[in-house]
């Protein structure tokens, strides 16, 4: 473990204050990093920590406050810029030509010429020596678009260190990993900082941070809560220095007692490009149970979902919701059947941004809310309200148009709308994505309550832990395909890993 | 609200500057538009050039407000007028009225149909189908006036007279009939189902099909409706003043794009809609006044009119929505 040196700072922020209109994103925050140390950075959404890297980066300007890179003070226009300084930033989503090498990518925008023109050898070279050094599992010549997303990382990474970039800023890197690759990450950026690089690791997964990082520094509504050693914190330090209080963290809610068979999927196939989307999947269940699907994304669950929702034509197969045969049913016969849903998409397919936040509740309501034909105002806002109040949605009132909720707040209005359906089967895709590790907590007792209520859950999530916390049996897909299934107590993080890369059958 | 009032201001004065470098004296000429629009001579010509505005308006608002765009509303509103004159003068009496009228709702409404399955059915978007309908429609009702529906004592492209008592000779029956049905728009949009589910599919497609609206069905219903009011809007038109269907008649005015823009501007808001609708009535039948009493030239009134409508757009939020899709 490196320990902070005064006398050699890779990267040194100083007392940056960043103002956005009604608010403080970033107060007086000091971050400083040593060379060849890994650092984290954590916090919750609207923390501040976007904003400190953006200043970092050069994407955004302090209005206060000093950077100071390997002593010496700099201030950046550009992203440009910073990258020609040795700062380099690997974001969420990736910035590769599907269709160009290895190479191509990334010596894109800094090609060795010659004679003015490409030195395609000289690029392959220099690429190869790279990925000797660091012991990447690359090969200059294969196309991006064949590469698993964990390998695209790190031609990702690659593209840092060909410009020669000695601190490396990863957001979220582990997002779209699966457990392997997310392992296989960890080796190369342990590899990069004995090589004297500086890592900035942005996450809120508790355990990779405390797997990974030297430092961490916790950032809560734009101040810093703790700076600290990681091997001298633990999970309920960070998280309580995150949230603001103490936090039951990964509780695994026992198993419920499930009844009759109320969702039954058979053979469902959906076309894709090339090999199915989905092929001959088939899944029940029972109403009191949670079915978790696994898996990495873009391996079905999507489709899955769609198709049982009504939002994606099937191609083969049949679903019925208690005995009733909705397979080819429009959207709004299959909610009649019995069907509610959490959508993935909370921003297109769970709301309209736009309208109000009652509207939004109201949605699927409408016949329900009118009598003899008529809307009631009255009656839209008392339900609304309930839903609001229950659920503890946070907005200034119902009238506000639902973007100026955050993540959370949007989710479980969304969470809320749904459940008040009562509806014998709940779709719940990516339940918590986004949304504070505060809030986690609330929706998963939501859930579970409601599953102890006597209805059948098929929850869809990428992030295990809150499968392992939520459902009583677990399947597994891979390429379109149920792979395993898993009763609660065999689905450990190593089977569910092993599975999600298609390793078991 | 503000917005838009700061944004008139700016338009008037850009306006009064172009005005100006003409060498015509810009407060007169805003002095001649307002006379010309609500004055005691201009007031009846208003209102008469507002009733088939608002009411084109009001249709194309109907499918806008679910976020599809009926382009065809001159050929829904020629075949209503087309329609509503056979009818008329086929069957006599009052009965012969409310016949004419009904055959121009129908006629509006299920041409409108046409359009709509063709893209519910075979996948054609609307703004094409629409469109594209609108001409043939026009062409008809153009052979139709030059030859077996011809007047035969005239050389012009005009149907034969309706009948003395298959007119509205005033303007209020016509009117009052496009005022109910601005009416019924807000009411249906603000407290019935069926409105609600029209703005959650304006909101935003993949969201209505979430919530398990039906888009085709509504699709062919909105679009039902509005061909039939600019059917009605059609037929209103032709009972009146001249009491035939002469071709071009209900073209050369521009009612269905001067409505369209009404439409958009108000985001097919029903209240909005009639506004706007009734504010470029007034801004047109004031811009021929101005016209006739100073000496601004006529393509001066147009490009008035333009500075205006252009800086309304930007401010009402066409542009805003663009800017924040998030």
């Amino acid at each position: 473990m490196t320990q902070q040196q005064p006398e050699s700072r890779a990267v040194a922020l100083r007392g940056i204050v960043k103002r956005f209109p009604g608010v403080l994103a970033n107060d007086h925050v000091d971050l400083t990093v040593a060379p060849g140390e890994i650092h984290a950075l954590m916090g919750e959404n609207g923390a501040g920590k976007s904003t400190l890297m953006s200043i970092l980066y050069g994407l955004s300007h302090p209005d206060e406050g000093t950077i100071e890179l390997d002593g010496r003070s700099v201030t950046f226009s550009s992203a440009a810029q910073a990258i020609d300084t040795g700062v380099g930033m690997v974001q969420q989503g990736f910035a590769l030509f599907n269709s160009l090498t290895v190479t191509d990518n990334v010596v894109f925008g800094a090609e060795p010429t010659r004679f003015g023109l490409l030195d395609r050898r000289r690029s392959r070279a220099a690429v190869a020596e790279l990925i000797e050094r660091h012991g990447l599992r690359l090969r200059p010549g294969d196309k991006v678009g064949d590469l698993p997303v964990g390998v695209r990382q790190q031609v990702e990474i690659l593209k840092l260190l060909y410009r020669r970039a000695r601190v490396l800023i990863l957001d979220e890197p582990t997002a779209v990993l699966t457990p392997a690759e997310t392992d296989r990450l960890f080796d190369v950026l342990r590899g990069l900082a004995a090589d004297g690089h500086t890592i900035l690791f942005v996450s809120h997964k508790l355990h990779e941070v405390l797997a990974l990082s030297d430092n961490v520094t916790v950032l809560r509504d734009g101040r810093v809560t703790l700076r600290t050693a990681t091997a001298d914190t633990d999970r309920a330090a960070l998280a309580a220095a995150m949230t603001g209080r103490d936090v039951e963290l990964d509780k695994i809610y026992p198993t419920g007692s499930p009844g009759d068979i109320v969702l039954s999927a058979q053979g469902l196939t959906v076309a894709g490009h090339g090999k199915p989307a989905l092929d001959d999947v088939s899944l029940e269940v029972r109403a009191g149970e949670v079915v978790g699907v696994a898996g990495v994304a873009g391996n079905g669950q999507t489709e899955l979902v769609a198709a049982i929702a009504g939002l994606r034509a099937l191609d083969a197969g049949t679903v019925t919701v208690l005995g009733k045969d909705i397979g080819r049913l429009a959207v709004r016969e299959r909610r009649a059947a019995g069907l509610a849903h959490i959508p993935e998409d909370r921003v297109e397919t769970g709301s309209a941004q736009g309208a109000k936040l009652g509207d939004n509740l109201a949605t699927g309501f409408q016949r329900r809310l009118a009598r003899r034909g008529w809307l009631r105002p009255g009656r839209i806002r008392d339900h609304a309200r309930e839903i609001v109040e229950k659920f503890g949605v946070r907005a200034a009132n119902q009238d506000v148009p639902m973007r100026t909720l955050s993540g959370g707040n949007q989710q479980k209005a969304i969470l809320g709308r749904e459940l008040t359906h009562d509806a014998p089967v709940l779709l719940v895709e990516q339940p918590t994505r986004g949304v504070d590790i505060g809030a986690v907590v609330n929706i998963h007792r939501q859930l579970i309550e409601y599953r102890d209520a006597g209805h059948a859950l098929l929850l869809v999530s990428a992030e295990l832990s809150e499968i392992r916390a939520l459902a009583d049996r677990v399947l597994v897909m891979y390429e379109g395909r149920v792979v395993a299934e898993l009763t609660k107590d065999e689905a450990t993080y190593t089977a569910l890993g092993l599975a999600m890369a298609g390793g078991a059958s | 609200m503000k917005t838009v009032a700061v944004t008139l201001l700016a338009a008037l004065a850009l306006g009064a500057i172009l005005l100006a470098a003409t060498g015509a004296n810009p407060l007169e000429a805003y002095q001649a538009i307002v006379t010309g629009a609500f004055g005691p001579d201009g007031f009846q010509d208003t209102l008469a050039y507002a009733v088939p505005v608002v009411g084109m308006a009001t249709a194309l608002a109907i499918p806008l407000r679910a976020g599809m765009v009926n382009l065809g509303g001159e050929g829904q509103l020629v075949l209503g007028a087309i329609s509503a004159i056979a009818v008329g003068l086929h069957v006599p009496g009052p009965l012969g009225l409310v016949a004419a009228l009904v055959a121009g709702v129908l006629a509006g409404a299920l041409y409108a149909s046409i359009a709509a399955v063709c893209e519910t059915r075979l996948g054609v978007p609307l703004l094409v189908t629409t469109l594209l309908l609108s001409y043939p429609a026009m062409s008809f009702a153009a052979y139709l006036v030059r030859f077996p529906m011809r007047d035969e004592g005239s050389s012009l492209p005009q149907s034969d007279q309706l009948p003395a008592d298959v007119r509205f000779t005033e303007l209020a029956p016509g009117l009052f009939l496009i005022a109910a049905v601005v009416v019924v728009y807000a009411v249906v949009d603000a407290r019935t189902p069926a409105g609600f589910e029209t703005r959650v599919t304006g909101w935003g497609p993949r969201f209505a099909q979430y919530a398990g609206i039906d888009r085709p069905a509504l699709t062919v219903r909105l679009l039902a409706c509005s061909g039939g009011l600019a059917g009605l809007v059609g037929a209103v038109v032709a009972l009146g003043f001249p009491y035939r269907f002469i071709d071009g008649a209900l073209i050369t005015p521009q009612y269905t794009w001067i409505g369209l823009l009404a439409a958009l501007l108000a985001a097919a808001n029903p209240l909005g809609t009639l506004v706007a609708a009734v504010f470029f009535a007034a801004l047109t039948s004031g811009g021929f006044a101005m016209e006739r009493e100073t000496q601004v030239p006529r393509e001066l009134t147009a490009v008035l009119q333009a500075v205006l409508i252009i800086f309304l757009a930007a401010a009402t939020g066409l542009l805003r929505k663009r800017r924040n899709p998030a």
